[in-house]
């Protein structure tokens, strides 16, 4: 260092007394607050201390479309048991006396150690008046362990509803995660179907009780008089566009069948009924499920827990012929005087392709009445490919619908690119083309989508994404808030859906084969059909209308493994129909 | 020439054990303070990426050629300026101030980079101002230097950030050797204005002093009297300016002054902080187990008053041991800014130094209700990854002048 001045020992020991010295001061202090005054700032942080006590609040409760309850809340006791408080030494006895197996208590604690020791763990949900009765005796030698009320769903409206509505269930640590802030340890949370869709609006928000606490963080009283609490508030109330006694009524014939209803509002895209049968208990999962129930419901060969209303994937068979007929028609194709000659089948290269009657002389209206397939085997190569996938896709089909629940399949519309992916280009046999005519083949549809399409068809192609939700009640303030629908038009000419809606009418009314369902109260139009199973029975369906000249409901019913259509689908259409139809008639005639 | 291969003879393991010590307890006074706090609970994990950064980014200014140091002021120095004018346009307010700039997910406050920006230029200005440096030009430009960070951060407003920058400012000019009374010149007047906050009595004992001191300096009559009009003025001005400050900010300083008045409102902080630490006792209340800390008395604890977490859940002992580590660090940049091989790299050190023990200073003597709530982090162990990146990267640059402490430039 070659600089006389700079960077001197004066300047240097300067700063030197100045970092020591304040080091200096800041231990004197240190030290006169954490050892001569502590015990003074121990009892200010033990007596002053404010706890905060969150409240859940009830979830939003569901209501069909008139207002009836569908599922509901009730009051429950939750026992918690708060670890700071705690000893460990109660485990035996506390397990022995709730009916706990050995260990229980130490592996929640062990499980929830991450989290603060202050926060209470819920050990025993849905506890019973018995376990209450119990803590109450005790409670002098229970430090730690306390209840709160809390509410569980209530599902007894005499509505099943499992795979639209969903259930609840506790946060998982790693949703906890992603959710931190708005949830906590022990929350309940929408798990799927309606109660996850819908879940920012139902689980409303949590009310703060603070209370004053002593150094053992005991309660002792509320922090001033409790002004400055925040009450829980209940989540927003849904109204449903679920018809209660369609619903219930489509519950009842499923009893002991598999299969699916889908009903739904033309105009509004508003889901009457709903169905996946068969279902499960709601109840069971609407505090602590049993690994039993688990168990069984994932080990069943019937798959209760499958959402087969808009997860599982048919082939439509002859409720398709409409969709080739409104293409044939709009597209110019035919008119209503073409007509072909059904010997009983289709010749195509060296392959015969059956129909099941001779049906002679067929036109466009006669080939659905009848359900003949020779017309549209015929047909289908005259529409070629193309065209078919794309009205296919203009119907909602080969993508999903969007209804407001997560779970949900696109089923598959084959198309050009589809059959150059499966068989090189352009090389796939024309012969897949005619069975894709009769609604057979790699097409496939789920039940949702088949409900939409006749919904099309009712309502001169304009309707709306199918939904559950018709509106909102926020509770405080009794506000009704509407969901807006998204309306939507295919443009396709009424002329073409004239005549197809006019064959669905002589299906039912005609010679046609569900003659077997007329009922004088109104009028169905409708189409049957046989899904071909290649692991069973033959699947019955039936897709319809009414009524005929004011479409107010359009309905798709699968029937698993039941054979033909018109024997087993389509009497309970019509009885879910009439349970809808009926019932709106005399409302009506009461209102006047 | 000799290569010597000892670790310690490259790197200096007396600045980075410490720093590293430093930040692990801050992580975990972090964790402690938010893991099971419903908003800031993933900002261990945060403070941890940016832990990752700072070091890869420690690591590259270690092993940058030495001469880049000097290269870097005058870009780094305008760039700075630039930042913070564009902040006061652009910025975003947090805590009242608009301090903040947001790159897609990554904020960051410019007033941590002008730290850099403003120690190299003051420290490239004065290095060549050797024996000529007690000339009111010189001092003037390098007070225009550091104050115009000053004044750009007080428009912000961020007064703890603009009292770094003066005290940044005033400890370059002294340890690059202006005259004594040159200091008094400078530093008097501030001392006349903060005294002057605490009353008339203050205020009228620091004017004597002041007159006391030209008196003995025995400079002529004209330069003393100047001087001394411009103390009183300043005691003047402060009053006037208190005036014409925020609401907030007043109650800030009255706070300060008798933090008992207003329990619940600005002075609650500074008391649950020291109700904290002082519970602490000799051992604390062990990690994760401090009632203060996890019930969430202190807000944004991890940021400001991370101090007090150690306080309440290591004791006496942690305590002590977070200032015994920082005297560690300053005093080793105090014994390398003096044995630096240039007059540049001991200023650097000088000026990191300042920053270090500013921030400190002001941030400990907050938590322990001896100096006023001023919001600055702790070095280190405070949550916030540009304010860690950027001390870093001055642990880099010291790094860096001991591992060239030996060649020739």
């Amino acid at each position: 260092m070659n600089d006389s001045f700079f960077g001197s020992y004066f300047r240097k020991n300067l700063l030197l007394i100045i970092i020591i010295g304040f080091s200096f001061i800041v231990g004197i202090q240190l030290f006169s607050m954490q050892i001569v005054e502590q015990s003074k700032y121990s009892e200010k942080s033990d007596d002053n201390s404010v706890k905060p006590v969150y409240q859940t609040a009830p979830r939003g409760i569901f209501f069909d479309r008139s207002h009836n309850v569908l599922v509901g809340n009730k009051p429950s006791f939750t026992l918690r048991l708060t670890p700071a408080d705690y000893d460990t030494k109660l485990n035996g006895y506390v397990e022995s006396m709730l009916g706990f197996s050995d260990g229980y208590i130490s592996k929640v604690l062990k499980d929830t150690r991450q989290y603060s020791k202050f926060i209470p763990r819920r050990i025993l949900k849905d506890a019973s008046f018995k376990v209450i009765a119990w803590y109450e005796e005790n409670q002098a030698n229970l430090p730690g362990i306390d209840y709160i009320m809390e509410t569980q769903r209530d599902y007894s409206f005499g509505v099943n509803g499992s795979h639209m509505f969903g259930y609840t269930k506790e946060i998982s640590a790693d949703m906890l995660r992603k959710r931190k802030g708005e949830y906590e340890m022990g929350d309940n949370i929408g798990f799927n179907g309606i109660e996850k869709t819908y879940e920012e609006y139902i689980r409303g928000t949590k009310g703060i009780k603070y209370v004053l606490v002593d150094s053992k963080q005991k309660t002792i009283g509320r922090y001033k008089n409790g002004e400055t609490d925040k009450p829980a508030e209940k989540g927003y109330d849904l109204i449903l566009s679920i018809d209660k006694d369609a619903q219930v009524m489509a519950e009842s014939l499923f009893v002991g069948k598999r299969g699916s209803v889908v009903a739904i509002e033309p105009s509004t895209g508003e889901i009457i009924a709903f169905l996946s049968s068969p279902g499960y208990n709601l109840a069971d999962f609407a505090s602590v499920t049993s690994n039993k129930i688990w168990r069984d419901l994932n080990n069943d060969p019937e798959k209760p827990l499958f959402n087969r209303a808009t997860m599982s994937i048919y082939s439509p068979g002859s409720t398709y012929k409409m969709l080739a007929a409104i293409t044939a028609l709009e597209e110019g194709i035919i008119d209503t005087n073409y007509r072909i000659n059904c010997g009983g089948g289709f010749q195509f290269g060296n392959r015969f392709f059956k129909c099941l009657h001779v049906h002679g002389s067929v036109d466009v209206k006669t080939s659905i009445e009848k359900s003949c397939n020779t017309f549209y085997y015929s047909l289908i190569l005259k529409i070629g490919l193309e065209r078919w996938a794309k009205y296919s896709r203009m119907f909602g089909f080969g993508h999903k619908t969007g209804v407001d629940i997560t779970e949900e399949n696109s089923g598959l519309v084959p198309d050009q690119k589809y059959y150059d992916r499966v068989f090189g280009k352009d090389r796939y046999p024309k012969g897949i083309l005619i069975s894709l005519g009769i609604g057979q083949g790699e097409l496939s549809v789920t039940p949702i989508q088949l409900a939409q399409y006749v919904a099309l068809l009712a309502n001169n192609g304009k309707s709306a994404k199918p939904h559950f939700i018709k509106g909102f009640i926020k509770n405080l303030t009794n506000e009704y808030l509407e969901a807006k629908p998204e309306y939507f038009d295919l443009g396709i000419s009424k002329h073409s859906f004239d005549i197809v809606r006019d064959a669905m009418f002589r299906v039912v009314n005609g010679v046609g084969t569900a003659g077997n369902i007329r009922t004088p109260e109104f009028t169905i139009a409708g189409k049957t059909g046989t899904a071909q199973n290649p692991h069973g029975n033959d699947h019955a369906i039936f897709v319809g209308f009414a009524p005929y000249d004011n479409p107010k409901i359009a309905i798709a019913v699968i029937v698993e493994n039941a054979g033909f259509g018109s024997t087993h689908a389509a009497p309970i259409a019509r009885d879910i129909m009439k349970a809808y139809l009926v019932k709106n008639k005399k409302v009506a005639a009461n209102a006047n | 020439m000799q290569i010597n291969y000892k670790l310690q003879d490259r790197f200096d393991l007396v600045v980075f054990v410490p720093v590293m010590f430093l930040i692990i307890f801050g992580l975990m006074a972090i964790y402690s303070s938010t893991v099971n706090h419903p908003v800031a609970s993933g900002n261990f994990q945060r403070q941890f990426a940016a832990l990752i950064i700072s070091l890869f980014v420690f690591f590259v200014i270690y092993f940058l050629p030495s001469q880049y140091l000097r290269t870097a002021a005058l870009p780094s120095y305008i760039f700075s300026i630039f930042l913070l004018l564009v902040v006061l346009v652009a910025g975003k307010t947090v805590y009242g101030a608009k301090s903040w700039m947001d790159f897609g997910p990554i904020g960051f406050q410019p007033s941590e980079i002008a730290k850099i920006g403003t120690i190299l230029m003051l420290s490239h200005w004065l290095t060549d101002k050797k024996d000529d440096i007690n000339n009111v030009k010189d001092i003037g430009i390098a007070l225009f230097i550091g104050f115009l960070p000053v004044a750009l951060v007080l428009l912000e407003p961020d007064m703890g950030t603009a009292i770094v920058f003066g005290i940044i400012t005033i400890s370059l000019l002294f340890w690059s050797g202006i005259s004594l009374f040159a200091m008094f010149v400078v530093l008097s007047p501030g001392v006349v204005a903060i005294s002057s906050i605490f009353g008339t009595l203050p205020f009228i004992v620091t004017i004597i002093a002041v007159l006391v001191s030209l008196v003995l300096f025995k400079r002529d009559l004209f330069n003393s009297i100047t001087i001394f009009v411009i103390n009183l003025s300043a005691g003047f001005l402060v009053d006037f300016v208190i005036k014409y400050l925020k609401p907030h900010q007043q109650r800030r300083i009255a706070s300060f002054l008798d933090p008992n008045a207003d329990p619940l409102g600005s002075g609650y902080n500074a008391i649950q902080a020291k109700v904290a630490i002082g519970s602490g006792g000799l051992f604390g209340k062990g990690f994760l187990q401090g009632n203060q800390t996890q019930l969430r008395f202190i807000p944004a604890q991890w940021t400001d008053f991370i101090y007090s977490v150690v306080g309440e859940e290591f004791g006496f002992l942690g305590s002590i041991f977070i200032v015994v580590l920082f005297l560690t660090f300053f005093m080793r940049l105090l014994t390398l800014s003096s044995f630096a091989k240039d007059r540049y790299s001991s200023l650097l050190i000088i000026g990191a130094l300042s920053l270090f023990f500013s921030h400190f200073a002001i941030n400990i003597g907050m938590n322990l209700g001896i100096t006023p709530v001023i919001g600055l982090p702790l070095p280190f162990v405070s949550y916030g990854g540009s304010s860690l990146l950027i001390n870093m990267v001055f642990v880099g640059i010291i790094s860096n002048i001991y591992r060239n402490r030996k060649s020739h430039t």
